[in-house]
């Protein structure tokens, strides 16, 4: 009955009441989105490198290093010549290396140079291993295998061909037009900056940087680029109209790939020696020996290194964001707390035009403390409803702003969307509720103590 | 000095009348019993009721009547528990009223005590079936839906207002509807005590007439404290009392010259 008296006393105010819901509402949905972008931040950066043990490159800073090498984020640093990958890979305590190079882009995403090591031991999440969902990794030295998102959004299959441009941005007028690159896989959606690379045979890249090279392998490499220069001129033409023809070209995709499965035989990306890379992922045998290693990288006098831990790199960025998250934390809840004031502000300045009804109460039998409950109950309902719309609210501007969160900030949304933490804000926004109201709830208790027959009164 | 001597038989006179009644109350049921009451608002100020003895019997229906500012509403606010007596003992159906605690008598007055206003009567945002509702919401009693249902249905043909108004808003319907509405209200519980409060000030003289006939009817046997200025409505009732009667020293100022010369016009 008390809810009912309640919801009918709202509907009764409701211009002001709808006010009330709008301005707790939106206050609720700020604090969430914070929230949520800063967990999910933490858990998307953090399920990137689940299985990656050092992460070594040029001497800069290791969040630049962090960042470019696995959020593809900022801009890549200075290369590491091959002797030293090699002195790397050599090193008992290593157990697998993938070197990565990169730069480029094809139409605004990112270009990875990198070798079939990194599908066979790139790690994300909880230690998963990278799953093709359609084709193969490299097949050759033009092979490209591209992330989920990137098919998807470009529409591209297995066996298209793709052109990559020189430098970052998603306008570049360097294309390097006559090493198209044939698409030979694309992988299982990750959540992660996986699914906005393409991925290229470190081969390939150098050969569309500097030309071919004169070793078998870059021959073979050589060899593939010249067919796929014989179609270059009909893939451009299909890079115009990526779906008008897909009948034609499923015909060819399909002789294509039967010659990437005969010289996936063959090829050996990891055979190919790079003049440098950008930056270089290690695996350890053993996890322990990570700090050993990385002291020895950094005290390295043949090449001045860099390595980093990228759990240490990663938590020296929560410190740095932590300022800026208590930060934004703190005025969010500000503004909650400004709106819940204004909730208890909303049933004080109608406590007036209630004394009739307080009046009607107490003589039916309703005790001042069932008057103070009545408001509370009123003030509740309306951050309960707040709370609800903000949920729905916040899941649907999530969905919506996804796919720009993942492709600017390098933040992928992984669901749950709404943790422990969305848990405990409600609960806490429902806590402020109480206390707030308090003041029209105890105002109103006041009220029916001396609330007598007399209505006017 | 003879006016004085006038005024103090006079008092005599009608406290020899009052305890004779209050004994005559003691043989039947008493409803109502009120001794040494005393009330202020502050400590400081003066009491605004002071009266010795005061019965009502079972099923008695008192007509009570006093100026504006006399006490009859701080009267009623005693007897419905929503004020505490300064002083003194209130028993309601032989319940020592003032003594029980706020709870108890909130769930007291739910359960046995009906209130009719003069006005704003309804909570003016829920429905006249709402309205009713939260009355025996409150005094829960062990009553069943459906019994509670059929009595609704019954006070309201007996009150003459068809069953669509159930779901109309309280402040859609007429002051006349909304009077009805109330004593449905007041009687829902099957309260023994009945307080209404100047009920018909806003009625015309034959709006007033059907309203106390309606009134008396379905009061049946509840007793029942009936307040007005309109001293001809006191033929309805079975007793008059007034409030310069009750509580004579804390009328005696203010009736000097507006009660006083009429109490003494009728002893």
């Amino acid at each position: 009955m008390l809810s009912t008296i309640a919801i009918e006393s709202l509907k009764r105010r409701k211009t002001t009441a709808i006010l009330t819901l709008l301005s707790i509402t939106i206050s609720i949905s700020l604090l969430l989105c914070v929230d949520i972008i800063r967990t999910q931040v933490k858990t998307s950066f953090t399920r990137t490198v689940s299985g990656v043990d050092l992460i070594v490159g040029a001497p800069s800073g290791q969040l630049n290093l962090l960042l470019s090498s696995v959020f593809n984020i900022g801009t890549p640093t200075k290369g590491i010549e091959y002797k030293s990958i090699a002195a790397l890979q050599s090193n008992k305590q290593v157990s697998w290396l993938i070197p990565l190079s990169l730069g480029d882009t094809h139409r605004g995403f990112r270009v990875v140079g990198t070798t079939n090591s990194f599908f066979d031991h790139f790690k994300y999440g909880d230690m998963q291993s990278l799953e093709m969902a359609a084709g193969s990794t490299f097949t050759q030295p033009l092979s490209t295998v591209i992330g989920a998102d990137i098919a998807k959004s470009l529409g591209y299959k297995v066996g298209d061909k793709i052109i990559i441009s020189h430098g970052l941005g998603s306008v570049s007028f360097n294309n390097h037009d006559d090493h198209p690159f044939t698409i030979s896989g694309i992988v299982k959606k990750t959540g992660t900056p996986v699914d906005k690379a393409v991925y290229v045979t470190l081969q390939g890249l150098e050969e569309a940087h500097t030309g071919p090279k004169h070793s078998p392998t870059s021959m073979l490499g050589r060899k593939s680029a010249d067919k796929a220069n014989e179609h270059e001129h009909e893939h451009e033409h299909e890079h115009e109209h990526e779906h008008e023809h897909e009948h034609e070209h499923e015909h060819e995709h399909e002789h294509e790939h039967d010659e990437h499965t005969k010289e996936h035989a063959v090829y050996n990306s990891e055979a190919f020696t790079p003049e440098s890379v950008s930056v270089v992922m290690l695996g350890l045998k053993h996890r322990v020996t990570a700090l050993q290693l990385q002291y020895q990288i950094n005290q390295s006098k043949k090449e001045p290194l860099m390595a980093i831990l990228p759990g240490m790199a990663l938590a020296e960025l929560w410190q740095i964001m932590g300022n800026v998250e208590s930060l934004l934390l703190g005025l969010s809840g500000l503004i909650v707390i400004c709106a819940l004031i204004g909730l208890a502000t909303m049933l004080l300045a109608t406590m007036r035009e209630r004394y009739q009804e307080i009046a009607v109460l107490r003589t039916i039998g309703a005790g001042p403390f069932t008057l103070l409950l009545l408001i509370q109950i009123e003030a509740m309902l309306l951050t309960i409803v707040s709370a609800a719309l903000s949920l729905g609210l916040v899941a649907g501007l999530m969905s919506a702003l996804k796919p720009w969160l993942s492709s600017t900030y390098g933040l992928f949304l992984s669901s749950p969307l709404f943790g422990q933490s969305s848990v405990i804000i409600i609960l806490l926004i429902l806590g402020c509720t109480y206390l707030v109201s308090l003041f029209p709830a105890v105002a109103a208790y006041r009220r029916g103590l001396h609330a007598g027959l007399n209505a006017n009164s | 000095m003879n006016t004085i001597n006038k005024k103090n038989s006079t008092h005599s006179q009608r406290n020899a009348v009052s305890e004779e009644h209050n004994a005559v109350n003691k043989e039947r049921n008493t409803a109502i019993e009120v001794s040494n009451l005393q009330f202020s608002y502050t400590k400081e100020s003066p009491p605004i009721i002071d009266i010795k003895a005061w019965q009502v019997s079972q099923g008695e229906h008192v007509f009570l009547s006093g100026p504006s500012g006399s006490g009859k509403s701080t009267l009623l606010n005693l007897l419905c528990g929503t004020l505490t007596p300064t002083q003194g003992d209130i028993a309601l159906l032989a319940q020592p009223f003032s003594t029980l605690s706020n709870r108890q008598r909130d769930k007291f007055r739910a359960r046995s005590i009906g209130v009719v206003f003069q006005q704003f009567n309804l909570i003016p945002y829920l429905s006249v079936a709402q309205n009713i509702n939260a009355a025996v919401y409150f005094a829960s009693t062990n009553v069943s839906k459906t019994a509670s249902d059929a009595k609704l249905r019954h006070l309201l043909d007996k009150l003459q207002l068809p069953s669509h108004v159930l779901h109309a808003k309280a402040d859609a319907l007429s002051i006349g509807q909304q009077q009805r509405v109330a004593i449905a209200r007041a009687l829902i519980n099957d309260p023994q005590l009945l307080i209404v409060d100047e009920p018909t000030s806003a009625l015309d003289t034959d709006a007033r007439d059907s309203f106390m006939s309606l009134l008396k009817d379905v009061a049946g046997e509840s007793t029942m404290i009936f307040v007005s200025h309109d001293k001809a409505m006191e033929s309805y009732f079975d007793r008059h009392c007034s409030m310069s009667e009750l509580s004579p020293s804390t009328n005696h100022l203010k009736t000097r010259g507006d009660e006083a010369p009429k109490a003494q016009e009728r002893a």
